[in-house]
């Protein structure tokens, strides 16, 4: 329900947006945290397929998690905070991280096809996967948002400088990706959780759902 | 002065006793960590050599800005630190210093927790059951289980999942089957007359698998034998 091809003619896509309309707000974050969930499983998935072949003394020289690009954005860091946030803090979280990725995703995507890696294959659809899902997910949080007001629709910008080329030789190459991968990660895993908290407060009235 | 002579023979004595057998504490090793239920988690360390004195082990770690020390040796055991709801913090990281010491010196070594989600290891699942549902044209295994009870699964901060493994009792191959977030499964393909084992294991948000729960048996009536079999532990 989140996906829209661009082919589709307008009064189709009108259509479809207003069947979105329709559905309530507890389905869609239903539907959300499920791709969020799809999102973090892949990712941990990938940083353990790289971790299956990394080089043991890269891992001194990579980069703390305080630097990756999306940690200037403040966020709950455990249970009580989490539940404290109001619902429409928790979707403008969930979505700046979200948009903070499509760049990254994309330098990720483009350099995993010639990745010095065995597995690159593997970690570059599982990585396309993941876009796919990303976008989809970025789509439905559009009309959730839409549905829960103006302080849900605010995006902080978070962007990433990291550049497209991330390097000459294999294990600085190794390194960066590596590490990409695990701000990616950490930024999936807070996305989940926070989507998920939001469908347990829609779901009230439906504890099965939460 | 024959009383000062003894008292000096007697410390030249003992600090050369102090020499030959003690020493200054080596540093810690093999440290570990695990949360149980993605709210608190515990840290402990092997003690190095205490070179045969009293020695005192500290743990001081330092998370965003500034030095702390642990807020609780006791809760987790020996030689360990327990981080309560308070102190622990999701997606950040923490470095970690234990520092052992004693009369004559001391020693520490640092250790990195990138993130305590990468520790995150639940309790097995409680409240395995399994009933045979004879009633059907072929028998198949009712199994249903509970997530560990220090989770939280009411408010979203965590999410279960789970998996589920059979094996009849004297093959050697379990079959794995993964499950997702329900919390029970009918598991088909069962024959008469035989003795099942099943399993359940869970994890949370994607971390580290549980242990395996206790092994659950049910056994399969055979044909002429239409009553139902409880099994309930």
């Amino acid at each position: 329900i989140f996906f829209y091809p661009g082919t589709v003619k307008m009064h189709m896509a009108v259509y479809l947006v207003a069947m979105c309309r329709a559905v309530p707000v507890n389905d869609l974050l239903d539907r959300a945290s499920q791709r969020s969930d799809k999102m973090h499983s892949l990712s941990t998935l990938l940083t353990q397929e790289m971790d299956s072949h990394f080089p043991p003394y890269g891992r001194m020289q990579m980069p703390r998690p305080a630097d990756c690009h999306t940690s200037i954005l403040q966020t709950p860091n455990d249970k009580e905070q989490a539940l404290q946030v109001s619902e429409s803090d928790l979707m403008s979280l969930a979505r700046s991280l979200l948009r903070g990725w499509v760049d990254p995703l994309a330098v990720l995507s483009t350099n995993a096809i010639t990745l010095p890696h065995p597995a690159k294959s593997s970690i570059s659809s599982k990585i396309q996967e993941l876009q796919e899902h990303s976008k989809s997910l970025a789509d439905g949080l559009d009309i959730l948002s839409g549905k829960m007001g103006p302080a849900a629709q605010t995006i902080s910008f978070l962007p990433y400088t990291g550049g497209t080329d991330l390097g000459q030789d294999r294990v600085t190459i190794l390194n960066k990706f590596n590490f990409l991968l695990s701000c990616l990660r950490r930024d999936s895993h807070k996305i989940d959780s926070f989507l998920k908290v939001l469908r347990c407060r829609a779901a009230k009235l439906q504890p099965e759902l939460c | 002065m024959r009383t000062h002579l003894g008292l000096v023979m007697l410390c030249v004595m003992s600090a050369a006793g102090v020499c030959s057998s003690t020493s200054a504490p080596e540093s810690p090793r093999q440290f570990d960590c695990r949360s149980r239920e993605k709210e608190t988690f515990s840290c402990w360390w092997e003690p190095g050599s205490d070179g045969g004195l009293p020695t005192e082990y500290r743990l001081f770690y330092e998370i965003e800005k500034g030095v702390r020390e642990c807020p609780d040796y006791v809760s987790a055991g020996e030689n360990s630190c327990f981080f309560d709801k308070r102190h622990t913090s999701f997606w950040a990281e923490y470095i970690m210093m234990v520092v052992a010491t004693n009369a004559l010196g001391n020693a520490s070594a640092q250790f990195q927790i990138p993130d305590v989600m990468n520790y995150v290891k639940p309790d097995p699942p409680v409240n395995v059951t399994v009933v045979v549902n004879s009633s059907a044209p072929s028998p198949f295994l009712e199994i249903r289980w509970k997530s560990p009870p220090n989770v939280d699964v009411r408010t979203g901060w965590v999410t279960p999942k789970y998996e589920l493994r059979v094996k009849q009792n004297d093959s050697k191959e379990w079959k794995v089957i993964d499950i997702g977030a329900q919390t029970f499964f009918n598991f088909h393909n069962v024959e008469h007359g035989l003795l099942y084992m099943v399993q359940v294991r869970c994890n949370l948000d994607y971390g580290k698998w549980s242990e395996w729960s206790n092994t659950i048996f049910a056994k399969i009536p055979k044909h002429h034998q239409l009553e139902k079999y409880f099994w309930i532990f």
